[in-house]
């Protein structure tokens, strides 16, 4: 994926960029007669370099618009723009591809492959660009060196503990070099340390390597290690700086 | 191909158990059908060895077998003399009056009898049928009550060893020799003096067939046009290697039955295959879901589990070849239309192999299309979720 | 254990793609299974037709191929306990082109005033039997072969002989109907004898015993008359005469028992792998009915039953599947009269059902018993 490094050192210098770019963006969820609004009109703006984190009582709509950015599910209503793409112009196809090559995801339950060892389930994405074998083994061995596992490359899942799983997740979530990296309450599973850990592996990952960082979390604690947070309540997007009354 | 294939084949060896019963499901299918494939190979090769391309078989006109033929001394006088018949070393035409019957022996597999074939031969015969070794005892002597058995009729009937005596119509026939026919039919046959048997049988005028060898592989259809144009001989020539085809025809029904057979359990074994993938893809939904998010596509997906299916089903394939590999060579008899015993041996060839091995592949195929589909359906959210 | 079945119903049916597919997969296997146990019963156990059970066949010792003297034909009907006793011939040659294999059906040439004595259950109205008896070149067909043939009464049939060579011209005067038998063509053996005056010999004699227990007896009779003469006789009743036809076409019972055994076994390791993947599955559901106080023979109970409840459901669509296909059997080229009958008797239908269950049981034993025994703790614990 020459072209999205190339991309990517071109957005280093125009720091200004919008990464992430939602126009009243809306979903809707019905089931028999019920009809839930998961999220309401929200308008997002984020920034390249940026590091949010979303905020919110449980069921207030963060896990569906993460989803949304990522394209995992469709918006019912509204406009959706994310690295300068419209999504909803994308075709399912298409959009494997492009969450290949722009998107790291991590997952509050891991979600890693148990047959395979840390290695192989982070060179895993990999194995969808053209890289060579060795290059590919070179970057999943970067990566888990960056999360601080190098010892661990043979391990398979059922041999590490959580917080070292959550940070093998992580490992496969940047080793294609993603512009934009989602992260949906990595840390519920884990323990304060473990915790910890991976909190600031994603910091370091925003400071170090301007990474955009978009993190879901219940953890008032996992927020701080953002740089900015916004609030969602019922399904709402609050304005900057407002938190939901209780 | 992007999810790689050790994702497959570590998920097989993760449920051995489920993987194993599946597999040995479709390998006893697998082995149904080599079965049956192993002994049309066997027959048809028995087949190439006994029908000699230069040998012409002439019967009366309308007989479909030797055994319901037949033919006159003078007829043969008259078409030994046909040109386009080779000579042999005394530089006679080589054509042989033969005369056919059939005997019931108890063998080995049915006590209550086998009809063997028996064959009176002339000298020309016996040339012509250069093929045929003495592998013990000696040749019959002319005029005299004397028997050679094919090798699997010494081997098959306890009555036609060297030494034992048989009776046919009037005298006690001594068996006197064992022939080693190359794996051809007469391995199968009991030969002994025409003149002889035709006295015994109390028909020396009217016998069975004649073989006659043309001179070259051109000549051989000439003849037959020839023999066959004939009016006053009313005779029907055909090659051996047509005639022998004619004969094996009951090798149809074990052919029937065995893809009958092997086709129905086929499907059930299908059935089972797609229950095991249903199984591997409800297990793995979660990862599914994960691999979707990673950016795999959904055909790589569908891709991926019908590979796993048509691993596990070519498992099966090759525990099936293995279950069949020792019936190589082990032979067995059927019977011809005239309802004699013909012993062949079951041949397990590498095409047959691979026939077993595709087969399964189908099965794994129509098995795993399904689930594989279903895999590639899921919806990536729906998928995470799932417990 | 009947309180539970409502437990092992919800099990059966929760999955139930997976049910269904078993019970397809099963069904099949089975229903192989049971054509084979009804071929082998039809074939060995089966009692014989009351008609059948009176005639006899002889021939000469050597080989069916070979002939007897005619004479011996009236020797027999001398003999104590004989009824009637008929020729009957097997005339081979060719009709039409003899490479096509319908052109191949059997024609006898018989005795028309001694044929409906010895062959009772075969129907015909008596006016073609008069017809049948007065003309001598008139034949009969069986109802079947009428059918492919397309013959009607007063056709005309030409058979090119080759044992005998003659051309034999014959007139249909009458279709009979026989299930045993529905395939044949019957002509007056006379035609023949005096066509070729010089062959007075018989291949085969169609003997009727005036009752059951005279048949041992006729055997015997028969064949020690002609024991000492150039040409031996070989009698036999008619059912060991058609078995011994089939005989010749391979190691019949061998090919039965091996098919039966294959698909025995793949029924097992389908049931197997089914239960194992439904108790797989389920233990943690398994550890929880533990902590409410299941015991473990109540564990294995219930899985037990749910593996013999799928496999007698296939066990029932594998008994309409088998009833099918003895259909298309029955329809097919007659092989032996035995199998123009091929039906799933009671008793084979029940032993297919017992058979299923059995196999359940014992391939579901092994899941069902580490599913009982597995430790509560590590059930919960489990995650897949
Ligand atoms: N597939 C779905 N079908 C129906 N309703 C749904 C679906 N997914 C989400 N919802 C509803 O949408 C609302 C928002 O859900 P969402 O998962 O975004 O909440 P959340 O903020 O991530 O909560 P949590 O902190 O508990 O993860 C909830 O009321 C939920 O019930
Ligand atoms: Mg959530």
């Amino acid at each position: 994926m020459s072209e999205t490094v190339e991309a990517m050192s071109e957005t280093v210098e125009a720091m200004s960029e919008t990464v992430i770019d939602t126009r009243h963006l809306t979903r809707e969820y019905s089931r028999d007669e019920y009809k839930v609004v998961a999220l309401k009109d929200a308008c997002l703006e984020v920034q390249k370099g940026e590091f949010l984190a979303l905020m919110g009582p449980s069921g207030s709509g963060k896990s569906t618009l993460l989803y949304l950015i990522a394209a995992m599910e469709r918006p019912t209503a509204g406009e959706l723009r994310v690295l300068g793409q419209d999504l909803n112009r994308l075709s399912d196809g298409e959009i494997a591809h492009w969450r290949n090559a722009h998107i790291g995801f991590v997952f509050q339950s891991f979600n890693l492959i148990p047959v395979l060892t840390a290695l192989e389930n982070v060179e895993l994405p990999l194995k969808l660009t053209h890289l060579k074998k060795r290059e590919r083994h070179e970057h999943a061995e970067t990566a888990l060196k960056l999360v601080g596992l190098s010892d661990r490359l043979k391990h398979f899942p059922r041999q590490l503990s959580g917080g070292q799983e959550q940070r093998v997740a992580i490992a496969r979530a940047l080793v294609t070099d993603p512009d934009l990296i989602l992260v949906d309450e990595p840390t519920g599973n884990l323990d304060a340390k473990s915790a910890n850990e991976v909190l600031e592996i994603l910091a370091k990952l925003n400071k170090d390597y301007s990474k955009t960082i978009l993190l879901v979390t219940h953890d008032p604690h996992a927020a701080r290690f953002a740089t900015k947070v916004r609030y969602l309540d019922k399904g709402e997007l609050l304005p900057e700086g407002q938190k939901p009354a209780d | 191909m992007k999810i790689p294939l050790a994702y497959n084949l570590r998920n097989l060896a993760v449920r051995k158990a489920t993987t194993l019963m599946t597999a040995l499901g479709i390998a006893l299918t697998v082995a149904v059908l080599l079965t049956t494939m192993a002994m049309v190979e066997g027959l048809n090769s028995l087949l190439r060895s006994s029908g000699n391309p230069l040998h012409v078989l002439v019967m009366r006109k309308g007989s479909s077998d030797e055994l319901s033929s037949n033919l006159n001394r003078q007829v043969f006088q008259d078409l030994k003399f046909k040109s386009g018949i080779a000579r042999g070393k005394g530089g006679d035409p080589l054509a042989s009056l033969e005369m056919v019957i059939v005997v019931n022996l108890p063998s080995v597999d049915n006590p209550d009898g086998s009809n063997v074939t028996f064959r009176g031969v002339s000298p020309a015969g016996l040339e012509m049928r250069d093929h045929i070794r003495l592998a013990s005892g000696r040749w019959f002597q002319p005029g005299r009550a004397e028997l050679v058995v094919g090798k699997y009729i010494a081997s098959r009937f306890p009555d036609a060893r060297l030494g034992k005596k048989i009776r046919l119509a009037r005298a006690d026939w001594e068996v006197v020799g064992v022939m080693d026919a190359a794996n051809s039919a007469a391995n199968s046959e009991v030969f002994a003096d025409v003149n002889q048997l035709s006295a015994d049988n109390n028909r020396t005028e009217v016998l069975s067939s004649a073989l006659i060898r043309a001179a070259d592989e051109a000549a051989a259809p000439a003849l037959i046009r020839d023999l066959e144009a004939d009016r006053r001989l009313n005779v029907t020539a055909l090659t051996e290697k047509e005639y022998y085809e004619l004969q094996m025809r009951s090798g149809d029904l074990f052919r029937y039955l065995g893809l009958f057979v092997s086709l129905i359990m086929a499907v059930g074994s299908a059935f089972a295959a797609m229950n095991t993938m249903y199984a591997a893809v409800a297990r793995r939904t979660r990862e599914i879901g994960a691999l979707r998010v990673l950016g795999f596509s959904r055909a790589s997906i569908l891709t991926s589990f019908l590979i796993e299916s048509l691993l596990l089903a070519s498992l099966g394939g090759l525990l099936g070849v293995l279950l069949v590999l020792p019936l190589n060579g082990f032979s067995t008899g059927i019977s011809t239309i005239t309802f004699s015993e013909v012993a062949f041996h079951f041949r397990v060839t590498p095409p047959v192999m691979a026939a077993g091995i595709l087969f399964a592949l189908v099965m794994g195929t129509m098995g795993g299309l399904l689930p594989a589909g279903n895999a590639a359906r899921k919806q990536i959210l729906t998928a995470l979720r799932d417990i | 254990m009947g309180r539970y079945f409502p437990l092992v119903w919800k099990n059966a049916s929760r999955n139930r793609r997976r049910s269904l597919l078993t019970i397809s997969s099963l069904a099949l296997s089975l229903c192989l299974l049971g054509l084979m146990m009804a071929i082998y019963h039809a074939l060995y156990l089966s009692e014989t037709d009351p008609a059948q059970a009176l005639r006899l066949f002889t021939r000469n010792r050597v080989s069916i191929t070979l002939p007897m003297p005619a004479f011996y034909l009236q020797r027999i009907l001398a003999v104590g306990g004989v009824k009637q006793a008929m020729e009957f011939q097997w005339f081979g040659g060719a009709y039409k082109d003899a490479r096509d294999p319908k052109n191949f059906f059997a024609r006898f040439g018989i005795d028309p005033n001694k044929i409906f004595t010895l062959y009772a259950e075969m129907r015909m109205p008596e006016d073609q039997k008069k017809a049948f008896q007065s003309e001598r070149t008139a034949c009969i067909v069986g109802r079947r072969l009428a059918e492919k043939h397309n013959f009607r009464l007063g056709d005309r049939i030409t058979l090119q002989g080759n044992i005998y060579p003659m051309a034999l011209e014959l007139v249909v005067r009458g279709i009979y109907d026989n299930e045993l038998d529905p395939e044949s063509l019957y002509f007056h053996w006379e035609y023949v004898r005096q066509a070729m005056p010089g062959r007075d010999q018989l291949s085969a004699i169609s003997i009727l015993a005036d009752s059951p227990d005279s048949v041992p007896r006729i055997i015997h009779a028969v064949d020690e008359q002609f024991r000492n003469a150039t040409v031996q006789t070989r009698t036999e009743t008619e059912r060991a005469f058609g078995l011994s036809f089939l005989h010749m076409m391979g190691n019949v019972k061998l090919i039965l028992f091996s098919i039966c055994a294959a698909v025995t076994f793949t029924i097992m390791l389908v049931s197997a792998n089914t239960m194992a993947m439904s108790v797989r599955e389920r233990v943690r559901e398994i550890g929880i009915l533990k902590t409410l106080g299941f015991r473990p023979s109540a564990i294995l109970g219930i899985i037990l039953s749910e593996a013999m409840l799928i496999a007698l459901m296939g066990g029932i669509a594998s008994y309409f599947l088998a009833r099918a296909l003895c259909g298309v059997i029955r329809s097919g080229p007659a092989f032996s009269s035995e199998l123009m009958t091929l039906t799933i008797r009671p008793q084979v239908a029940l032993v297919m059902q017992l058979a299923a269950v059995m196999i359940a049981f014992v391939s579901s034993f092994v899941p069902a018993w580490s599913a009982a025994r597995i430790n509560i703790l590590e059930a919960l614990r489990r995650t897949d």
